[in-house]
């Protein structure tokens, strides 16, 4: 038996010498970029690499003394998070309208949904810029909120109409002959039972909006609004140039929470993606 | 604003009023029981409007006007005269092709290879987490690594001089190539991950048998790969691949941080351009203009491409 396991071409040196290489590709940028956080500033643009740095909270003193690391995070935190409930509570009556009726018309509406993720943030961003400066909204949490979930919106409802298409009528059914009404359904059957969508859903596009860049670059223009994803391309000193240690360490500030989020999702990662088309 | 505004009116209701609305929902006449589901998509519907139909109708008004701060001069088709001769625009039109098509290619090729070799292995699948890392960390971070790394901290020159392959250092924003190289290796080592774990869930998850059946044949692994599991998992290939092009054509993070569109803007993309046009020289009929182009092309790469690859990877 064991033999008819193992067929031809299949070479284990060879395929883990290209999976072990790739994986240190991956990995020695990020142990070296955090190498950056804990070095000294003079340690890091030298005139020769230095690969065996000196050990320096330096850069937490920065940030901590210079820079208004807390409320970037709260803006970061309160503009993805405020995007994600308005993403919910748009999306997901959309998605149980695209799966649970036939009605003319659901199909091209679905495709519309699909195509606002295809809008590159370029095309639409003077446009976004002026209508925000017209309502008093530049440099405002509210304004990204409202941009991160109209970003998000398509990959949410997507998401969750695929997993709502898994769930079987009769559950459905047998609700409906106890007598329950449409959104009563969706509350109490339709939502707990494609919770692992929802969920899914919400950590991607937080994700995404965690790392949203042109629009929040527009927009945000102090650390009323800065949020972290931008915030590192202001951290210059002047003459000093670019304060790479502190970069080094909001990176993986705002790295971590998303290594745990997605470690609770990873089943449902590829799904997630590639907004319901693999059923992985 | 009106749009944003009535975002949520229907479902907002949804939770706890549920019941008593519902009775009156079925009481009331069928034509809102033909609008229920037309009710319940539309906030979503009308809130997207909001950032594509809004937007595209502004830029198409813009495009059509010279705008000095407040002063909106009506200028006709010159905006799109000029940028039909403007060799920059061209220029980041190829630069976003070039740039995109060899950074998709690469990262297709080395997602496959790397899909080849870990889909059936178990130790790899523990391991999965690691192959992911780069894909999570914000671009912007990941595009201050690079530079750290190409520019700033002249750490590729000194790999490079220590192996043997060059004397001195390598001027990575000086050179067309190098400058280009920097935004590739950046796109490809963050987002390489995202296709290796779909293909890795889609080569998993199609039917076993069909590959035992050809390996029973004798068949080599490569082979079946070739020709038994990429067909099948062809719909899940088109549809990831339409996603990162998607993204990899609208580039700006990386040429932002990076190269600012240096050498002689031969990296600069079209994002970019459309970015450095509306607000570095304030030109913002002209960027209008140039974001219309793109408006066409997107709609027409949404109805010829996006449509087909999400419909194939429904069936």
């Amino acid at each position: 038996m064991e033999k008819r396991r193992k067929s031809k071409g299949d070479n284990l040196v060879l395929r883990y010498l290209v999976l072990g290489s790739w994986a240190l590709f991956c990995l020695v940028p990020i142990l070296w970029f955090l190498s950056i956080g804990f070095r000294p500033r003079t340690e890091i643009i030298t005139p020769e690499p230095i690969y065996w740095p000196t050990f320096s909270l330096d850069a937490w003193r920065l940030l901590l003394a210079d820079w208004p690391i807390f409320d970037y995070l709260r803006n970061s935190v309160v503009a993805v998070a405020g995007s994600v409930v308005i993403d919910l509570i748009l999306g997901i009556p959309a998605a149980y309208s695209l799966t649970r009726y036939e009605y003319r018309g659901r199909d091209d509406i679905g495709f519309y949904i699909l195509s606002t993720r295809m809008m590159a943030p370029a095309i639409v961003a003077i446009p976004i810029f002026f209508l925000f400066r017209n309502m008093g909204l530049l440099d405002s949490v509210w304004a990204l909120m409202l941009i991160y979930a109209a970003v998000n919106l398509s990959i949410v409802v997507w998401i969750i109409r695929s997993y709502m298409l898994d769930i079987p009528k009769e559950l459905e059914d047998a609700a409906r002959t106890d007598g329950a009404g449409d959104l009563r359904i969706l509350w109490e059957v339709i939502i707990p039972a494609c919770l692992p969508g929802i969920i899914t859903a919400s950590v991607i596009a937080a994700i995404f909006a965690i790392n949203e860049f042109l629009f929040t670059l527009l927009i945000a223009s102090t650390k009323s609004a800065y949020t972290m994803s931008v915030a590192l391309a202001n951290f210059t000193g002047g003459s000093d140039g670019v304060i790479y240690n502190a970069i080094a360490l909001v990176s993986f500030l705002a790295f971590l929470p998303i290594l745990v989020l997605i470690v609770l999702i990873q089943k449902h990662l590829s799904r997630g993606l590639t907004m319901g088309a693999v059923k992985g | 604003m009106a749009v944003l505004d009535q975002t949520g009116g229907v479902a907002r209701a949804a939770p706890d009023r549920a019941r008593p609305r519902e009775k009156a929902l079925r009481r009331r006449s069928p034509a809102l029981r033909r609008a229920f589901p037309y009710l319940l998509v539309a906030p979503a519907v009308i809130y997207l409007l909001g950032i594509t139909l809004y937007p595209g109708a502004y830029a198409i008004y813009q495009s059509f006007y010279l705008v000095r701060f407040t002063e909106w001069i009506p200028v006709g088709f010159d905006n799109y005269v000029e940028l039909w001769s403007d060799s920059e625009f061209w220029q980041a039109l190829l630069n976003t092709l070039i740039i995109g098509g060899i950074a998709l290619t690469l990262e297709c090729v080395i997602a496959m290879a790397l899909a080849f070799f870990a889909y059936r292995d178990a130790l790899i699948r523990g391991w999965r987490i690691v192959f992911l890392m780069p894909m999570l960390f914000m671009p912007s971070a990941v595009a201050f690594i690079w530079k750290l790394a190409f520019n700033d901290g002249r750490v590729i020159s000194d790999l490079l001089r220590k192996i043997g392959l060059i004397d001195g250092n390598l001027d990575f924003l000086g050179n067309v190539w190098l400058a280009r190289s920097t935004l590739i290796v950046a796109d490809v080592w963050q987002w390489t991950p995202f296709l290796f774990i779909i293909f890795v869930a889609a080569l998993q998850s199609q039917d076993q048998e069909v590959e035992e059946a050809a390996r029973l044949d004798g068949a080599s692994w490569p082979a079946i790969f070739w020709n038994v599991s990429l067909p099948m998992i062809r719909p899940v290939i088109a549809v990831a691949v339409v996603l990162r092009g998607i993204d990899i054509t609208t580039m700006f993070t990386n040429v932002f941080i990076l190269t600012k569109g240096t050498p002689g803007g031969t990296t600069e993309t079209i994002s970019y351009f459309i970015y450095r046009q509306g607000f570095q020289t304030f030109n913002f009929g002209y960027a209008s203009a140039a974001a219309v182009v793109m408006l066409v092309v997107t709609i027409l790469a949404a109805q010829l491409v996006v449509k087909r690859a999400f419909r194939s990877g429904k069936a």
